[in-house]
């Protein structure tokens, strides 16, 4: 059963549920007290200890019911002969005696319901097809005696043999069922089929044809298995995957159809970027003693301490401003920086974005109350045409909000510097750096191309804090980040 | 792990049929992490919407179990001198001006600073001992003789370095004190630790990883109405059903703040004390500032009243 445990919180870890080793000796220790009788109970116990938000209850569920399928079995083999009462037989395979028994088969087991015990079963093979006829090689005999708990059980042990949860995309389907009917002693199996038909007599060909019958709905079982560990094992781990992929992707080479997981992705960083930083400002709010203050304002009182005086709170709130080039070659770059900034709204609460391709325009509100979609959308409408023009949006930034620039203030902008041979005036940008706390010009380009043709970089880099290539999650993430610790 | 009326603990049926005779009613779920606590001696973390009754399971489990409840209220600023113990720094004072004389008495005949301090030495820690020391809830927990249900309540107000002051305790029911040494629990008489949190701020891993979780949702109708039953008893049936019909209404709605389970049982009191057997729309508008509290919600509902109380009304 320890082994099914791994198992199992392997599949809650693929489904993103975090599931430590000491927790899962925990749900090791509460099995044990609370055995495997009622399937209700042992889930409700599972998970109180292993799934720790309501999130991942959710999650945990449907892990479990997933993972904990054997209902399925008991639909099997319904016209085929069994010694015991076959009616009787399926009903009473509910789920909770099947998990019960896979439970307690696991440790015995071992590998005995594969393909152990081959020589034995070659000896007796002659004898038992003459006399009773009775299907001889293991695999034969487990399916016609209809016990399906022993059947499951076998095919999880070859299942796990063949390390099937380690299956990662679909076309390894075909691959793993075959396996596992390998492992389940599919040879032997084709073997006796084989020389029963050869053998020709009535019976034999009666018994040939029940095992054929039998073998295929096996085959159909085994695929529905497979199936179903691929649904648990892969779909979750392709899924994680897919965003690291989609992380470290050139952001301009996005499809419109993989926004969404991006979008998903940037709310993880961003939450992460949260959790880091909110915790450091909670600490700095406190504050130290600060002694000179404190001596100094003390002094009147013959030096008595008396009147303490603390260290300010750090109130540094950034006020970040971000301007982002929207026309059609940096957009997407644009739109994930923005969709970071206001994710992390929580430790970044002032952030003015403006949107220009020869204009600037602000469109923080905008940000602010419409889904990231509608507010992209409607920019690029608003802003989005006309060629590139640095120039005149650095006058219209000195015009409008050159007064907002103090000492706190962070400025980002975000575009490819490539002014279409125009006035760069990069004046204004010095004008802002002296003024900002920070200037920060995310490139999408590599710097190769920095100077190249129209590009401008050359005259703007030195008068930016910080000049550098963006172009993947990866990048954003990393410069939110700093802007944070700067920030907090 | 062996404490008084171990057998209230068998298993969950007979946790959930004595948590009913003291009418707590609790679902599975519930009653598994009570009976998980016990046997593996780990804490539970109590996490839902405010009102469903998370406090309560605590103190319905000292109640079941006849052990003192003691309680931690937790609070932004809470530390250890407030949560763990403190020193008694008047009666150390005052303790030294008595002595004083006793002091120079032992003194006598001691000569030069080296055999003074030797003399004193001999004394031991006399004021930072376990007379001097005034144990805070933690600690009264760990020392308590028959066991105990210890309560941190709230813990999401707290700091997060409090938090990690909890880290010690949970996992080894065992305290630091850096002038006496480390106050262990007796390993048969391990309290009982719950925590709660209305999830104000997400509780870090390491704490997590301590607990067992537990969420308490609101309760569907059946199990709202029966926990009505339980803690009501003098309401007529009828209105109890509706009564219930038209929370669970409520909840589905778009408020600030949903009325929870001590809502529906102050509001099946009120209807008492109004001596009222059925529900209609003018006594739901004179009654609702019982169950919502904010005007805002106020307004919204009695804006939709007369179609939510007859939905209710049918439905029951």
């Amino acid at each position: 059963m320890d082994r099914t445990l791994v198992d199992f919180v392997k599949v809650l870890r693929t489904a993103e549920i975090k599931v430590s080793p000491a927790e899962t000796l925990d749900a090791m220790v509460a099995l044990d007290v609370v055995g495997y009788q009622d399937r209700e109970f042992l889930k409700n116990s599972l998970a109180i200890v292993l799934s720790k938000t309501p999130e991942e209850k959710e999650a945990f569920d449907d892990c479990f019911d997933r993972f904990f399928t054997f209902d399925k079995f008991s639909a099997m083999d319904e016209q085929a002969p069994t010694r015991d009462q076959p009616g009787d037989d399926s009903d009473d395979f509910d789920p909770q005696s099947d998990s019960k028994e896979q439970g307690s088969g696991k440790g015995g087991q071992g590998a005995g319901g594969g393909g152990g015990g081959e020589q034995q079963e070659q000896e007796s093979e002659r004898e038992a097809s003459e006399l009773k006829l009775e299907p001889s090689s293991p695999l034969g005999k487990l399916l016609l005696s209809g016990d399906k708990s022993e059947l499951m059980i076998s095919m999880a042990e070859a299942g796990r043999k063949a390390e099937v949860n380690q299956i990662v995309v679909f076309t390894q389907k075909g691959l793993y069922t075959r396996k596992i009917m390998d492992n389940m002693g599919l040879k032997e199996l084709q073997q006796e089929i084989g020389d029963l038909q050869a053998h020709g007599g009535p019976p034999q060909a009666d018994l040939a044809g029940r095992l054929k019958a039998a073998r295929d709905r096996l085959r159909d079982r085994v695929r529905d298995y497979v199936e179903k560990q691929f649904m648990l094992h892969a779909d979750e781990s392709g899924k994680l995957l897919r965003e690291e992929l989609l992380k470290k992707v050139k952001l301009s080479n996005l499809e419109k159809r993989n926004f969404k997981d991006v979008q998903e992705v940037v709310f993880k960083m961003a939450k992460k970027l949260i959790s880091i930083h909110s915790k450091r400002r909670k600490t700095y709010r406190r504050g130290h003693l600060d002694i000179r203050k404190t001596l100094r304002h003390n002094m009147q009182y013959d030096g008595i301490f008396f009147d303490l005086h603390w260290k300010a709170s750090k109130v540094d709130r950034p006020k970040v401003m971000c301007i982002c080039d929207v026309s059609g070659s940096v957009s997407n770059y644009s739109r994930f920086l923005l969709m970071f900034l206001y994710s992390v709204a929580e430790v970044l609460p002032k952030v003015r974005s403006f949107a220009f391709s020869s204009d600037l325009g602000e469109v923080t509100r905008l940000f602010q109350q419409s889904n990231l979609e509608d507010a992209m959308a409607k920019t690029m409408r608003d802003y989005g045409n006309g060629s590139t023009d640095y120039g005149q949006m650095l006058a219209d930034f000195r015009s409008h909000c050159m007064d907002d620039v103090d000492k706190k203030t962070t400025v980002i902008i975000l575009g490819d510097a490539r002014n279409n041979y125009g006035d760069p005036r990069a004046d204004v940008l010095k004008e802002v750096y002296d003024k900002a706390k920070r200037v920060i010009w995310l490139n999408p380009e590599p710097k190769m191309s920095w100077t190249v043709g129209d590009a401008e970089m050359k005259k703007y880099a030195p008068c930016c804090h910080q000049a550098e290539v963006c172009n993947s999650l990866v990048h954003l993430e990393r410069v939110v980040s700093n802007l944070l610790r700067a920030a907090t | 792990m062996a404490i008084k009326n171990e057998e209230k603990l068998a298993d969950i049926d007979v946790i959930e049929s004595n948590f009913e005779s003291l009418n707590y009613i609790c679902n599975a779920q519930i009653a598994t992490a009570v009976f998980l606590a016990y046997h593996l001696e780990k804490p539970i973390l109590i996490e839902g919407p405010p009102g469903v009754g998370k406090t309560e399971l605590a103190k319905t489990t000292a109640e079941m179990l006849d052990l003192p409840c003691i309680r931690l209220q937790c609070y932004e600023g809470l530390d250890e001198s407030k949560a763990i113990y403190e020193w008694k720094y008047g009666k150390q004072l005052l303790y030294t001006q008595v002595l004083k004389e006793t002091l120079s008495e032992i003194l006598e005949g001691a000569r030069g600073l080296t055999e003074s301090v030797g003399k004193l030495h001999e004394f031991g820690d006399i004021f930072f001992s376990e007379d001097f020391l005034e144990p805070r809830p933690l600690l009264k927990a760990l020392k308590a003789e028959e066991g105990c249900v210890l309560l941190i309540d709230e813990v999401d107000k707290s700091d997060h370095e409090f938090e990690s002051l909890l880290l010690e305790m949970l996992s080894d029911f065992q305290l630091s004190i850096p002038e006496i040494g480390t106050v262990k629990a007796h390993p048969d008489r391990k309290p009982l630790v719950f925590l709660t949190s209305n999830n104000t701020r997400e509780i870090s891993d390491a704490l997590k990883r301590r607990c067992l979780h537990l969420y308490i949702p609101f309760p569907d109708a059946d199990l709202e109405s029966r926990i009505v039953h339980a803690r009501v008893p003098a309401i007529p049936e009828k209105l109890r059903r509706q009564l219930v019909a038209f929370i669970q209404e409520l909840r589905g709605m778009d408020l600030k703040k949903v009325p929870a389970i001590s809502e529906t049982i102050d509001w099946a009191r009120t209807l008492i004390l109004l001596h009222s057997d059925s529900l209609d729309a003018d006594l739901v508008r004179q009654t609702l500032n019982v169950i919502l509290k904010f005007q805002e919600d106020i307004e919204t509902v009695e804006s939709e009243l007369q179609g939510v109380t007859n939905k209710a009304l049918k439905e029951s």
